[in-house]
């Protein structure tokens, strides 16, 4: 092996009842989509891989090739950034609070605060309380949030289903400018013709890891007819439903 | 010492001996209140307990009306009148007892009190504080007692007991180790709450079978027996009850059933002249 | 833009305990006069140094240390579970104090000593804290926990109701049950002050993890991805709940409503941010109680569970409203 360790790699990993002996490794810098039935173990993936759900022995799971179970708390913070898939607030935080929470690893500085409200469209909505957003408002305070901690690992699950077309594509923008930064971002989705502009497509299937590559390797016709029961012609750069 | 000063002082003692001290009285419960009047002297009473003048619970309500009450609250209700003295019972609240206790003043708890000797002890017990009018006033009361509870015994001696029961509103009735319990007993009435249901102190009586004893009367809190029984002529189970039906009842004052203090005399004169008016006829 | 109203409200909260304080050292039965009121203060007058030392000191600090207490407990169950609707008694930790000196009161042992009763609250509420740390050790989950609370309250309020029900002995010893069921301050003692002092060292455990629940109420996955040590600040966090509300349920008995709503109204007027609202809690908290025990003295000694109820219901439905526009 040469260069920098993986940002993100998972050993062996197993969630019982719906993850498998998953391995996987995802340079810096690499922009990589998880794609795969409802049901296939996405969110698990990102969960277990983000150290929020136990990992069974003798599964690891590393960051940066450090074992997660060695980094403290608060330096995980620091480290990677993770949206969860649906964005729920009981209490009526402001948007700008919330986005300042990516701050709590480092001491509330506040630093890329602003930053982070710009670049997703929320300067104009900072003081409103998060409960009383919309669903996409919501999902983009939480991608401000993760945006703003300037983690190196990223791990974003569906970030771009509640948004609308104009929002996320620029949140894809912004996903390709965090991997030009030299950080990894591993997201979620179900939309295939998004698929085909990343650096990498893993497909899950039954809680296993399916395929894993650059898209217009791995997403065959016959690929996408055993995981997910469709007819398509898949072209170079686009992936056609029949 | 000198030796002039010892007569002098001896003197002294002999008179405050004779009048009353100038002790002032605060009582907290009904009970005391009737002690209290029986055998203080009017400026020894600083205020008697907020049901003293509720002919209700209370055998003293006329009485106590002329003296001032206190409310219910905290220790300050009670410190307010300055007392010298303090009367509780042992189901009084401990904190009030003690920071009544903690501000100097004395304290004197009553805790047994379920008969006529209870009550005429702790008639004595207070009198001593009080003074000797005071135990001669306690003295005079329990001779009379005595002698009224003698006539009772011997005009009842031959009296057939008439088997009753306490119902109450609350659910639960008197049984046995109750006051209601000893007035069964010197008013010559057979308690079927503790002869046949067996139940001690105050119960939930044990639901049908309760319609199936032979009830004589049902001894009532009122001023008429129609008052006082229509509550249970509505009432599951006691509307069921055949002694309720057909309005056999006793009705004495509202206070004696849970009187607590010598007035229970009393109680037991009317318990029995209710129960057995036969023996009182003349 | 309302982070802005949280120092005024915070002085402002402080300002009316002090004056509620000095309003309730003033006011009671013995009506003592100003200048007497004086001399008990400087204990000139040993009358009115009792009634002012003994008597009125004492309910004052134990009305602000459970004011204090069951606020800034519930305040704490509201992040942990991230539900307004959370109180203190959530986990049944007032339903065994009142349990505990229930069943103190229905066996006899309340005029033992002063603090029979009080003691056997602590073991009760401490025996329900037990059993709630014990299955969040085992890390169950807030639902579970949550039904665990429900369980544990049917429970102790089962025995709480069998002594109510098998010892109604006397009028008396009813209205001394009740006194824990309801809420009261009636004749608190020294003794109850030093009970529930450790308030204090609670309170001031409780400052610095204002932060992270902020973070814990927006979610426990959430908050541990930003770098929050979940389960560590959850057993904190229970710990601490836990204790405030025993210690208050052991010198006041089950004070409702306080826990619940002081937070709530706090959240309506200065926001959601905990770094703010947890010093806050604990004073606006004891403010209340203070104030709602000066109330109920003042109309005729109504019983503290039944003021903060009828204060603290209305108010709350008001600035409800108030919020929907």
């Amino acid at each position: 092996m040469s260069g920098a360790a993986p940002a993100l790699s998972l050993e062996n990993v197993s969630v019982p009842g719906r993850l498998r002996a998953l391995s996987l490794s995802v340079s810096p810098g690499r922009l990589v989509g998880l794609i795969g039935p409802n049901g296939s173990g996405k969110s698990t993936l990102l969960a277990a891989a983000a150290g929020l759900l136990p990992v069974a022995a003798p599964g690891v799971v590393r960051w940066g090739g450090e074992a997660l179970e060695r980094i403290p708390a608060l330096e995980r913070g620091r480290r990677a950034a993770w949206v969860p898939q649906e964005a729920l607030f009981e209490f009526g935080f402001s948007v700008r609070s919330v986005v300042g929470q990516a701050r709590y690893a480092h001491g509330d500085d506040g630093a890329g605060v602003d930053d982070a409200l710009v670049r997703f469209d929320l300067s104009a909505i900072q003081d409103r309380p998060v409960d009383r957003l919309s669903g996409g408002e919501r999902h983009r305070v939480l991608l401000a949030r993760a945006w703003a901690t300037g983690a190196a690992l990223q791990l974003w699950d569906e970030p771009l289903a509640a948004l609308d077309p104009r929002h996320a594509l620029e949140t894809l923008m912004l996903g390709r400018e965090i991997t030009r930064a030299g950080r990894a971002l591993v997201f979620s989705l179900h939309d295939l013709r998004v698929a085909h502009c990343l650096d990498e497509v893993v497909v899950m299937h039954e809680g296993r890891l399916r395929a894993a590559g650059a898209p217009d390797v791995v997403l065959t016709p016959e690929l996408l007819r055993e995981v997910f029961g469709v007819t398509a012609r898949v072209e170079p750069g686009l992936t056609l439903f029949l | 010492m000198s030796r002039r000063l010892l007569p002098l002082l001896l003197c002294l003692c002999a008179l405050t001996g004779t009048a009353a001290p100038a002790a002032r009285v605060v009582s907290q419960t009904v009970g005391s209140d009737e002690l209290l009047l029986a055998v203080a002297a009017p400026g020894q009473i600083a205020a008697l307990s907020h049901l003293a003048s509720d002919p209700a619970f209370s055998g003293v309500a006329r009485e106590a009306a002329a003296h001032p009450r206190i409310t219910l609250g905290d220790a300050e209700t009670i410190l307010r009148f300055l007392p010298t003295l303090a009367l509780f019972a042992d189901y009084s609240r401990v904190e009030l007892v003690e920071q009544v206790r903690r501000a100097g003043v004395e304290v004197m708890i009553f805790d047994r009190y379920k008969t006529l000797e209870d009550a005429h002890a702790n008639l004595r017990r207070l009198a001593a504080e009080l003074g000797s009018d005071a135990e001669a006033r306690a003295e005079r009361i329990v001779n009379s007692d005595t002698a009224r509870l003698a006539a009772l015994r011997e005009k009842l001696a031959r009296a057939k007991p008439v088997r009753v029961i306490a119902p109450s509103t609350y659910g639960v009735i008197a049984g046995g180790g109750t006051t209601f319990q000893d007035l069964c007993d010197r008013a010559a009435a057979e308690n079927l709450a503790a002869t046949l249901g067996g139940l001690r102190g105050h119960a939930a009586p044990p639901g049908e079978r309760l319609l199936m004893w032979p009830i004589d009367r049902v001894v009532l809190a009122g001023e008429t027996v129609g008052a006082a029984l229509a509550p249970y002529r509505r009432l599951p189970p006691y509307q069921f009850m055949p002694a309720v039906r057909e309005g056999r009842a006793a009705v004495v004052p509202g206070w004696m059933l849970g009187c607590v203090s010598h007035l229970r005399v009393e109680a037991y004169e009317a318990l029995a002249r209710a129960l057995h008016p036969e023996l009182f006829a003349e | 833009m309302k982070s802005f109203r949280a120092v005024p409200t915070l002085a402002l909260a402080f300002v009316a305990l002090l004056g509620l304080a000095a309003l309730s050292l003033a006011v009671g039965d013995a009506r003592l006069s100003p200048s007497q009121l004086l001399d008990g203060l400087l204990r000139r007058d040993e009358f009115a140094a009792t009634i002012v030392w003994n008597i009125r000191m004492p309910r004052l600090l134990v009305a602000t240390l459970v004011g204090a207490a069951l606020s800034a407990s519930g305040l704490v169950m509201q992040a942990y579970f991230r539900n307004g609707l959370a109180s203190p008694g959530l986990l049944g930790v007032s339903a065994g104090g009142a349990a505990g000196a229930v069943v103190a009161i229905g066996c006899g042992l309340a005029a033992v000593s002063l603090l029979t009763v009080p003691l056997f609250a602590v073991a009760g509420a401490l025996a329900a804290t037990g059993a709630v740390i014990l299955l969040a050790r085992r890390g169950a989950s807030t639902e579970r926990l949550l039904l665990a609370g429900v369980a544990l309250n049917a429970l102790l309020g089962a025995v709480t109701s069998y002594v109510l029900s098998t010892h109604t002995l006397t009028y008396e010893r009813n209205a001394q049950i009740l006194f824990w069921l309801i809420g009261g301050l009636e004749d608190r003692t020294w003794e109850h002050v030093w009970m529930a002092a450790p308030v204090l060292p609670a309170a001031l455990l409780l400052l610095p993890l204002g932060r992270p629940m902020d973070l814990l109420s927006l979610g426990a996955e959430e908050a541990q991805s930003l770098g929050v040590d979940v389960r560590r600040l959850r057993r904190r966090l229970l710990a601490l709940s836990t204790i405030l509300t025993a210690l208050a349920t052991a010198v006041a008995g089950t004070v409702g409503f306080v826990g619940l709503v002081v937070p709530h109204i706090l959240r309506l007027l200065v926001g959601p941010e905990h770094r703010l609202l947890v010093p806050l809690s604990l004073v606006a908290g004891a403010t209340f109680v203070v104030g709602c025990d000066l109330l109920g003295r003042a109309s005729g000694d109504l019983r503290l569970g039944i003021v903060t109820a009828l204060i603290g219901g209305p108010f709350f439905l008001w600035l409800l409203r108030r919020d929907e526009r």
